[in-house]
């Protein structure tokens, strides 16, 4: 349970909501959109303890006295500042600065034929056939509350979109930076839809300052055959809020490759739900989360194997420092008929003190004949032997730890294969989060 | 001429546990090289245990002096630095650990220790190959994780080479050639061996006399219910191989 009195707050929530929907001049059929979403979150309102899918989630850093956080203004940032986060070699770079397209610190550069990279309010006018796909692909707002909000609220965000057979040779680059001084939100939506045979990579960068809430919504549709390859790093500054919801739907022998980094924010939850929805598609979700002090982060991946032939390869680890909290939440369905699927899924979590904590749930439900699954997880902590070999080569106690900390979290990274500069890239982060530790 | 190490009716123990190690004194000079031969349970492993400053040991009675230091004072990382090597009879497999990382790391530890600059990865690398030749190890081996998927042989030489590496004032080798068949043993062995120097001493802890037949002692310990029950040179192996420990049991 929050222990926060809804009411009020949702009343103050609704006001705002007409204010913003007044301001939005947007076309009717997406205002209509945006209101029955409303009503959609005023239904489900906040998720509760009492809900098997957030038993573990602890939201009340998420609720302010006035219930919750209102949307942030536009705001602008300091270039320098974005350059250390830059992903090296040539990409086409989307900034948003508080959940708002920043054009001046964008550079999206030359895209091939075929391709559309805007912000979702460009779109909105430009290209409204693809702000439908985008949102239609999946319930906009049928089951998860902070969906449905972010559908009401969604600010701006990003859309890609790959006419079938391109190739998309450079990364797509979003970095986003919530640099609100105070608890407010930046809902972000944003929709990667990618033609059969077309292959693209996009990889997303969340930093910033202060106790924002980053709520974003992700819609991925694959056409047959295509490749996409998704990064994402979580970095925010230790009093955010992160939650976000990516949703995937992958044709006939599409492949999806997702790859997520979490060290930041205070309290975050990484939903990715992925429809196999066409015969041969494979699936990989590699993570790692690394967190410490009062640190809580949720990764909760569900994957719907709905046709044949599917496979379906995750590795998720977790490191718990302090009083940290991590919690896996992992699905695998295999349904009636998804023959000769292959699903394999393990969370291993290395716990550094005895008061981190670690809540893991591998679940898998088989409806099918002939198929390989398996599911697993372990917890454990770090191998005394192994400090003391380290040790006895004249490495400090610290180092040592540091040491073997990495070696756990770079298995991640070793499995997911990145290319080189965005493998470079991630493991940055990774390696600030380990200085971090040996100081 | 200061002793490398010194050894004063030292009387250790597991932590909470009995009394294992009882009263064991011992000179160690540079340029020696000692064997302390026992049993299963005379207190081998708790000894070298406690030299190295492995936890979970309490030492409850006497002393241990490193070149002039309180050995006993310092935390393992400390004894490394300062110039102690241990060659682990069970070495440890650290799964994601590269080698070639993980030797730097120790490289230069033992270079800060010594006051020296520390190497870059190129600098690295080429004070590692040439030490490889030394031990025969092929260069495959910088590639793979710390131990992880050597077999037997390998690890021990792994050892060996490492202390090549660190370049140690005293190197005490546990149970160095449990484990290794003969041609491993003197792959060991030589390596060793060329590891000798008048400003080293090597302190090697075994149960069998094999290994002394490829490294030859200046003395020879025996160590028997906690304590070095005689002392002498290299014919005592000899002799304890004929009569058995069971003669030198009750001793001193």
């Amino acid at each position: 349970m929050c222990g926060v009195a809804i009411d009020p707050a949702m009343t103050a929530l609704q006001d705002a909501f007409l204010t913003v929907a007044e301001a939005a001049r947007e076309p009717a059929w997406l205002a209509q959109w945006r209101n029955r979403a409303m009503q959609g979150f005023i239904e489900l309102s906040l998720p509760t303890r009492a809900e098997e899918a957030w038993r573990f989630t602890d939201l009340r850093p998420l609720i302010t006295p006035r219930g919750l956080p209102a949307q942030a203004q536009a705001a602008s940032a300091d270039p320098f500042q974005l350059a250390a986060h830059r992903l090296p070699g040539e990409a086409h770079r989307i900034v948003l600065v508080n959940g708002r397209v920043a054009p001046d610190l964008s550079q999206i550069g030359e895209l091939p034929h075929g391709v559309w990279l805007r912000s979702v309010s460009e779109t909105i006018n430009l290209r409204p056939d693809l702000i439908r796909a985008a949102f239609d692909v999946s319930d906009a707002f049928g089951a998860q509350s902070f969906a449905a909000l972010n559908a009401a609220f969604f600010s701006d965000g990003f859309i890609l979109a790959v006419e079938p057979g391109v190739v998309l040779r450079h990364p797509v680059e979003i970095l986003h930076l919530g640099e609100a001084p105070d608890s407010q939100a930046y809902h972000l939506r944003n929709a990667i839809l990618v033609g059969a045979d077309s292959q693209a990579s996009v990889v997303e960068t969340y930093i910033g300052s202060g106790p924002g809430w980053t709520n974003a919504v992700t819609n991925i549709d694959l056409g047959g055959g295509a490749v996409l390859r998704h990064v994402k790093v979580q970095a925010e500054d230790a009093a955010a809020i992160h939650l976000a919801v990516t949703r995937a739907r992958l044709a006939e022998t599409a492949h999806y490759d997702s790859f997520s980094l979490i060290t930041g924010a205070r309290l975050s939850r990484q939903d990715i739900q992925v429809a196999m929805a066409g015969e041969g598609a494979s699936l990989q979700i590699n993570a790692a989360y690394l967190l410490r002090n009062d640190q809580e982060a949720t990764i909760a991946p569900t994957v719907d194997h709905r046709a044949r032939g599917g496979q379906t390869n995750e590795l998720l680890k977790g490191v718990m420092a302090d009083r940290a909290h991590g919690v896996f939440l992992g699905s695998v369905m295999v349904r009636e008929g998804a023959d000769d699927t292959d699903a394999r899924q393990l969370n291993r979590n290395l716990m550094t003190s005895p008061t981190a904590r670690v809540d893991t749930k591998p679940e898998l439900t088989i409806h099918a004949d002939e198929v390989k699954c398996s599911h697993g997880a372990t917890v454990g902590d770090l191998d005394e032997a192994a400090l003391f070999y380290l040790e006895s080569r004249g490495i400090d106690p610290v180092a040592a730890r540091t040491m073997l900390i990495e070696a756990f979290a770079t298995e991640v990274l070793d499995v997911a294969a990145l290319p080189s500069e965005i493998d470079a890239y991630t493991r940055r982060y990774l390696a600030a989060w380990l200085e971090g530790d040996s100081q | 001429m200061t002793a490398i190490l010194k050894i004063e009716n030292l009387h250790a123990r597991l932590t909470g546990g009995r009394e294992i190690v009882k009263g064991v004194s011992l000179v160690v000079n540079p340029g020696e090289v000692h064997a302390i031969m026992g049993p299963n349970g005379a207190g081998k492993s708790t000894l070298s245990s406690v030299l190295v400053g492995k936890a979970g040991y309490e030492v409850t009675a006497g002393s241990v002096t490193y070149l002039g230091r309180d050995l006993l004072a310092l935390g393992a990382a400390e004894r490394a630095r300062a110039g102690v090597f241990l060659a682990f009879q069970y070495p440890v497999e650290i799964p994601g650990v590269n080698n070639m990382y993980f030797l730097r790391a120790a490289l230069n530890a033992a270079r800060r220790g010594r006051g020296e600059p520390e190497l870059d990865a190129a600098q690295c690398l080429k004070a590692v190959k040439a030490k490889l030749k030394l031990l025969d190890i092929g260069d495959d081996l910088l590639k793979r994780s710390v131990n992880v998927g050597f077999s037997g042989g390998e690890k021990k030489r792994n050892e060996i080479f490492q202390m090549a590496m660190l370049e140690p004032k005293l190197a005490i080798l546990d149970e160095t050639d449990s484990g290794l068949d003969i041609d491993a043993l003197r792959a060991v062995s030589n390596g060793v061996n060329r590891l000798r120097d008048p400003n080293r001493a090597i302190v090697m802890i075994t149960h069998y006399q094999r290994l002394l037949d490829y490294i030859e002692p200046d003395f020879v310990h025996v160590l028997s219910e906690g304590r070095i029950v005689a002392s002498g040179d290299k014919t005592l192996a000899a002799e304890l191989e004929l009569s058995g420990y069971a003669a030198f049991g009750k001793a001193a």
